[in-house]
């Protein structure tokens, strides 16, 4: 029974999702090639792996582990802080690169793409496993870093492909072999069936990702909602999820956490943390042209005690001044004296696009035009001068401490050495090769 | 009576030209016909076949014309065009960034800061900045960045059938012939000093 095939189409669709191998580790591996070959791990100014390169996984560590755990599990490991700037242009590189070979090229995450490939065998003159290789050389010898390949008929089946062998790997799953690549897949690990998901298919006997592929369309129609539904499709091989090639151009929700240690019981600075990442929120939202009508708050105690609140706002904004008032009644209702917090968030949410924004009754209107050409001014500032250039006293007491005291405070090696004309705000837009030649 | 025949050659070459920057596109045959008095087509299609053969313009597979010194007809006929609209847009559109003459592959392109001096033969001194291409091959002749033996170096690289040898530009280095491995990270295309 099992070993009939879903379905004898072997590609209607060929949708290949890419996968980059510890991506922050393996650049950080490409523009440090004394790396190459050591674990190595990213995070140092986290505290925790942010990543870890495949030496390192080979020996038991994984992300989220403190670092303190990784020095006794493998003490030669060696920890980097993140490079986020390089890291990002490693990004950018890889998706110009897949664009390349096809115009349809959905930027899922920083190391993550789903590309369309359907119909290109023509002009690549061979088969898509061909085409899919290729990519996964021109990254390879280009950027230096290794990825996992993943294509078949859907989004779903392509993302089960390059988890399927990993690192380095290049899984093709046409259509008539998806049976034998979801036979044995736990249904969880299907992209978009959670714990929760996976427990409630548990009660119908359904364990595994062929089993669910399996059921008849009345069954999913009476038990699933529509995202699962979907999902069902995609196993089958019936492609539903198109490949997005817009870039992000909305959210649904802005947040900016930063921790700082050593941890800290002084209410100021708590606050000014709080008032910093709020600030770092509007900017975002201005960026994007958008106002909050909800203000949610945390605090994280050293010992990972979290205290959150949501606030309603009583018109759309995204201008910190609106928001102090309701951000300091907010702090004072969680903050409690003689903790000691290492973490504070602020997450913007309603977003409405701020030509939307309707003004209530009470509202000065003249002085929230005056507010708009106030901060329209800063982001220009902060455009010339850089982020901070100017920002709310509320925020300075921020200086007190640095963000990271002790050894989580080195800078990336990017930021220490600068070409003449380079400075602290703005550098080449170029990976630099760490090599002493 | 040769000038004049030129200088009318030349008038209506200015015709055409004026025509091509004001519209966008070449005149049809019977619009070259309208503006330079000629009534029959044929000696439309003389005139456009003499203007082929000094490059002036060019016919396609279909007979359609394209510009050709058309768009910069100072250069070709030496007539200096006064009242050219916006020369300076027309001239800039075919100009490079420092960018691109520097950067032929952006996305294999990277940055490497210099600390030797065994390149300075080449002009490539401690402290300045390489671009090195990963997405070339390298060539006999190139300067490549190459690991030898577990050691990184910027050299010539020197290729005679089978054999390869890592060549200096400073007389107090000497060539390296790869032992066991040679590994080229990338091929340098361009070397950036800044003064001030």
């Amino acid at each position: 029974m099992t070993t009939q095939p879903l379905t004898i189409r072997s590609w209607p669709r060929a949708i290949l999702h890419l996968d980059a191998d510890a991506f922050f580790a393996s650049c950080e591996q490409a523009v440090h090639p004394e790396l190459r070959g050591r674990p190595v791990i990213t995070g140092k100014e986290r505290g925790i792996v942010a990543a870890a390169s495949y030496e390192a996984k080979a020996k038991g560590i994984t992300r989220g582990v403190s670092l303190y755990d990784v020095k006794k599990i493998c003490p030669d490991a060696v920890i980097v802080p993140s490079d986020y700037e390089t890291y990002s242009l490693f990004s950018v590189r890889m998706f110009e690169i897949l664009r390349r070979f096809s115009p349809d090229v959905e930027e899922y995450s920083i190391d993550e793409a789903f590309v369309d490939l359907t119909g290109l065998r023509r002009s690549f003159h061979g088969p898509y496993g061909m085409i899919a290789k290729k990519m996964q050389e021109t990254v390879g010898t280009e950027l230096g870093i290794t990825v996992s390949v993943g294509v078949s008929l859907s989004k779903v089946l392509a993302k089960i492909g390059s988890k399927h062998n990993k690192p380095h790997g290049l899984t093709l799953i046409p259509g008539r072999d998806i049976h034998l690549y979801i036979e044995k897949l736990p249904v969880e690990k299907v992209w978009g069936i959670g714990p929760n998901t996976a427990a409630f298919l548990r009660k119908f006997g359904i364990t595994t990702a062929l089993q669910l592929a399996k059921k008849d369309e009345q069954f999913i129609q009476k038990h699933l909602s529509k995202p699962y539904q979907e999902i069902w499709h995609e196993l089958n091989g019936r492609s539903v999820y198109p490949v997005v090639t817009e870039s992000k151009s909305s959210y649904q929700s802005i947040s900016k956490t930063k921790t700082f240690t050593p941890p800290s019981d002084d209410e100021t600075f708590v606050f000014a943390q709080l008032s910093k990442n709020l600030e770092n929120a509007c900017i975002k939202a201005r960026r994007y042209r958008l106002s909050a009508t909800r203000l949610i708050l945390f605090l994280r105690t050293q010992e990972f005690r979290d205290a959150g609140l949501e606030l309603k706002l009583s018109r759309p904004t995204a201008y910190p001044i609106d928001l102090f008032k309701p951000l300091r009644e907010g702090f004072e209702q969680i903050y409690h004296a003689g903790n000691r917090y290492r973490q504070t968030g602020v997450v913007l949410t309603g977003l409405v696009p701020d030509t939307t924004v309707q003004y209530t009754l009470f509202d000065d209107t003249a002085k929230i035009e005056k507010f708009s050409k106030i901060y329209s001014a800063v982001d220009k500032v902060s455009e010339k001068f850089g982020k901070y250039a100017v920002h709310h006293a509320s925020s300075l007491p921020t200086k007190l401490q640095t963000q990271h005291e002790g050894e989580r405070g080195d800078a990336p090696q990017r930021k220490g050495e600068l070409f003449k004309g380079e400075n602290k705000r703005q550098r080449l837009g170029l990976p630099v090769l760490n090599v002493k030649v | 009576m040769k000038d004049t025949k030129e200088e009318k050659l030349r008038s209506r070459v200015r015709e055409i030209s004026r025509f091509y920057s004001r519209s966008g596109r070449m005149p049809s045959f019977s619009e070259i016909g309208e503006m330079t008095g000629l009534r029959s087509k044929n000696a439309v299609y003389k005139l456009v076949n003499k203007l082929a053969a000094l490059k002036v313009l060019e016919k396609d597979a279909k007979g359609r014309l394209i510009p050709g010194s058309i768009a910069s007809p100072v250069k070709i006929l030496g007539t200096v065009e006064a009242g050219f609209p916006s020369p300076a847009e027309e001239e800039l559109v075919d100009t490079l960034s420092l960018d691109s003459l520097l950067i032929q592959n952006p996305e294999a392109t990277f940055l490497l800061k210099v600390s030797g001096d065994s390149m300075s033969g080449a002009g490539i001194l401690p402290g300045d900045m390489v671009l090195v291409d990963k997405g070339q091959t390298p060539k006999s002749g190139d300067i490549v960045i190459a690991e030898v033996d577990g050691e990184w170096t910027m050299k010539y690289l020197k290729k005679r059938g089978e054999n390869v040898a890592l060549i200096p530009a400073n007389p107090n280095y000497k060539p390296i012939r790869p032992k066991k491995e040679l590994k080229i990270a990338g091929v340098v295309t361009a070397v950036v000093r800044k003064y001030r």
